[in-house]
């Protein structure tokens, strides 16, 4: 009995080799050729594939619906090509400001244009250690402009090798080094991305699906702390504000981001690899080496006579402590202005400034963010000497 | 593409063209020759320049140091031009094919460009030769509907393997693993290296399927790359399904030259061996990469022992030795993977010690529902390389009933659209 893989195979154009004695158009190739061709399944492909593009539709619009429904809108993705773009508008006398989440959230563009008389560019990025950024900027031999750095130290001392650290250096590399499909391919995303809440990226993701599953590890496995999930949106100067959902006084969402903040903002146990005195001698050593990394990068920008201020934004009440704490204000805050001769400006040292409630603990709200913007003007022009 | 990359691109193929004429005009034999150890010096010698400068200079200042002589040599700033190692193989191919008189000089330097540096295979394969490609230039293609389907299903499968299953299902365990400065609990490794195995898998199969896809959506046809390797029993029979397009490569301009198993048996094992630590080298200019070839080229000698010394034992010759042969065979590439992935042979060392409990006293640093996933994902490929390995994906497709194939296409369709990924490059890419 025959099998079916040979009638099959009847069916099927398999490849074939073969030698022949070359035509005269093939001549131009000097043949003989082998010619190889492709098996093709023997199906009603184009009916298909009309049926196939017809569910992606259907589906990709049901999806689309259900991620408004459950909250969701359409935002920018924040990442290293985004970044990359907003530092290429950075111009000799540039306002710019760098940092970490709180320098994105606090800070409102108009406000300060309007008490500084420039716009901003707003380069402060989720999650990451400015050091980079500001090292980068020192380095740029062109640039003598105005610096608002934005200072969390659990990210602004993050050694190398941290997420915060590798953050800011991947988006200085990015800028560096480009390529004009990257930069095409970010211009392209902008509409897309602007327009389709399915494009968070936040939350929607597999990945992120997949580990909402309640399976429990291992006992002792040690699992980094989660990121917050979607609670702002950001537009293409990279504005970026929370969302009324996780605004609202004592919100589902904004209590929720408060718990994932807590173990973020703790330090984290020793390596169990390196022995504790050496891991702190390490750690000891890295942050006065940050701190000499940043007297000379501010050393250099005040050289060149450009100007930069240091902001200390609000925190709310579950942070405050733990962020008072684990390194003091001591340690960190004053040392900086010592080392770098640079002004300050500490939220909680001006009344006007304390008064603020952080929703979630770490940022303001969008109206909140106009407000103390307002109010930090005149800080920033005092500091600027302006 | 960088201009002077694309410049470096065309002034190697115009040479090449040039080349191959000459090499079809001479009529002697050790003018032929000569012509072609032209075309491979200048191949090579780029290839050489920009892929293994730096690393050279770094191993000569080793030696040096070794007998006493303190030596400082320059740092190189060379960008390794994209896909360098594949355009390199496709012109190559061209002056052997010429030399050899399967094909004679091409007039075109048009087409011969095209076939050099068609897109969907430049930058990361599978390596063209120009004798499968050139006569496809002879006509203009022409498009069918059902090519043309096809090209897109084979496109969507590769996007699939790379977004969903590579990059969203096992990078993450892989980077973990491989990335963790300190000792893991063998579990923790183990997973970490089969998560790693079937990354570069759907990776690089999927990168392959959608240069075959992309190329049949414009009327040209390409070769498999790839023939579910996992399902491999022995090691010869790994290299005939994974990259096969490299591996055949190098057995006709390589191993066959050198003798292949025609010669005896003592040469015919190092001539494995060169062959592998060539193919390790060339995937890049690090001894790790050496020292994977060299242990595939360790594996294919002591495959030859075995089937020597135990063709007719009764035990390698039914399902269940072949099962057992697979399945030892799927555990030895994973442990040469170590060395593929691996930065250095600190973390290579650290890690094979831990996968043989070496370390008692290691992190667990994987959720169970990482280690569940790399397991469900990587159960799945081998289950499928081994229901599919004597068949093929167009084989597979053409016995699924219509509403399969639709429903299986529109949903990895969604799974692509719906998962976003994670803007990775292809790993072969850096190749």
């Amino acid at each position: 009995m025959r099998s079916s893989i040979s009638n099959f195979k009847k069916r099927l154009r398999l490849p074939r080799l073969f030698f022949r004695k070359p035509s005269r158009e093939e001549q131009i190739h000097g043949s003989p050729p082998l010619e190889f061709v492709r098996p093709i399944p023997p199906l009603p492909w184009r009916g298909i594939t009309v049926v196939v593009v017809l569910i992606v539709l259907g589906a990709t619009m049901v999806w689309e619906l259900y991620c408004r429904l459950i909250g969701y809108g359409p935002t920018l993705s924040d990442n290293e090509d985004f970044w990359t773009l907003r530092r290429r508008l950075v111009e000799p006398e540039s306002l710019v400001i760098i940092g970490d989440s709180r320098g994105l959230y606090d800070v409102d563009l108009d406000q300060i244009q309007k008490g500084l008389g420039k716009h901003p560019v707003q380069l402060a990025m989720g999650g990451s250690c400015a050091y980079p950024v500001l090292e980068d900027l020192a380095n740029d031999r062109t640039f003598h402009g105005t610096i608002i750095c934005s200072f969390v130290p659990r990210l602004f001392l993050a050694p190398p090798g941290t997420p915060p650290m590798e953050r800011g250096e991947k988006a200085v590399h990015r800028f560096h080094n480009q390529t004009l499909a990257q930069r095409a391919s970010e211009y392209l995303a902008f509409p897309l991305e602007e327009h389709v809440a399915f494009l968070n990226p936040h939350d929607l993701t597999l990945d992120d699906y997949l580990s909402e599953l309640p399976i429990p590890n291992r006992p002792g496995t040690l699992v980094p702390p989660r990121l917050p999930p979607y609670f702002g949106t950001v537009d293409r100067e990279r504005r970026t504000r929370m969302i009324q959902k996780c605004a609202e006084p004592n919100s589902a969402l904004a209590r929720r981001i408060q718990q994932i903040w807590i173990p973020l903002f703790t330090p984290p146990p020793p390596p169990s690899y390196v022995p504790k005195d050496v891991f702190f001698a390490q750690m000891d050593k890295a942050i006065g080496e940050r701190f000499r990394g940043i007297t000379i990068a501010v050393e250099k920008i005040r050289v060149r006579r450009g100007k930069i201020v240091f902001v200390r934004f609000p925190n709310g009440a579950g942070l405050k402590a733990l962020e008072d704490h684990d390194p003091p204000r001591e340690k960190t805050w004053e040392p900086l202005l010592k080392m770098t001769r640079a002004s300050g400006i500490y939220y909680s040292d001006f009344p006007e400034l304390a008064g603020f409630n952080c929703p979630e603990w770490s940022h303001l709200s969008a109206s909140d963010s106009v407000e103390f913007s307002k109010r930090l003007v005149p800080h920033l022009r005092a500091a600027l000497g302006m | 593409m960088e201009p002077p990359f694309a410049a470096l691109l065309f002034s190697t193929t115009a040479m090449d063209f040039w080349l191959g004429r000459q090499i079809g005009k001479a009529r002697e034999r050790h003018v032929r020759r000569l012509w072609l150890v032209a075309s491979v010096c200048m191949n090579l010698s780029m290839l050489g320049f920009f892929k293994y400068g730096n690393f050279l200079l770094q191993n000569f200042q080793w030696l040096l140091e070794r007998v006493g002589i303190i030596y400082h040599p320059p740092h190189l700033e060379i960008l390794l031009p994209i896909g360098i190692s594949f355009y390199t193989f496709h012109s190559l191919s061209y002056t052997f094919y010429i030399y050899r008189r399967v094909l004679q000089p091409t007039r075109s330097l048009r087409d011969f460009v095209l076939a050099v540096s068609f897109f969907p295979q430049l930058v990361a394969g599978p390596i063209v030769r120009a004798g499968d490609f050139l006569p496809q230039l002879v006509r203009a293609p022409r498009l069918k509907t059902g090519q043309f389907c096809w090209g897109l299903m084979l496109m969507t499968l590769g996007l699939f393997e790379k977004v969903v299953l590579a990059d969203t299902l096992l990078s993450g365990s892989a980077d973990h693993a491989f990335g963790y400065p300190g000792p893991l609990v063998a579990l923790d490794w183990w997973v970490g290296v089969v998560a790693f195995a079937g990354q570069i898998f759907f990776d690089f199969a999927g990168c392959s399927a959608c240069a075959i896809g992309a190329a049949l959506c414009l009327g040209f046809h390409l070769k498999d790359n790839f023939r579910f390797p996992y399902a491999a029993i022995g090691f010869s029979d790994f290299w005939r399904r994974w990259h096969i397009s490299l591996s055949t490569f190098l057995r006709d301009y390589l191993y066959i030259p050198l003798g292949g198993n025609q010669v005896r048996p003592l040469r015919a094992a190092s001539n494995l061996v060169i062959v592998m630590f060539l193919g390790g080298l060339w995937h890049g200019a690090a001894w790790t990469f050496v020292v994977w070839g060299l242990l595939h080229g360790s594996y294919l000698v002591i495959e030859r022992v075995v089937r020597i010394c135990c063709a007719e034992r009764w035990w390698l010759n039914n399902p269940i030795g072949w099962t057992i042969a697979g399945g030892a065979t799927f555990v030895a590439v994973c442990v040469a993977w170590v060395f593929f992935r691996a930065p250095d042979f600190t973390v290579a060392s650290r890690m094979l010690s831990g996968m043989f409990g070496g370390h008692a006293k290691g992190d667990a640093i994987l959720t169970t529902r990482e280690i569940l996933q790399v397991a469900s994902v990587v159960f799945g490929m081998i289950a499928t390389h081994w229901m599919l390995r004597n068949s093929s994906i167009e084989i597979a497709v053409t016995r699924m009933p219509r509403w399969i194939v639709t429903a299986t296409w529109a949903l990895m369709a969604c799974a692509i659209i719906f998962n976003q990924g994670y803007g990775n490059a292809f790993i072969y890419f850096q190749f």
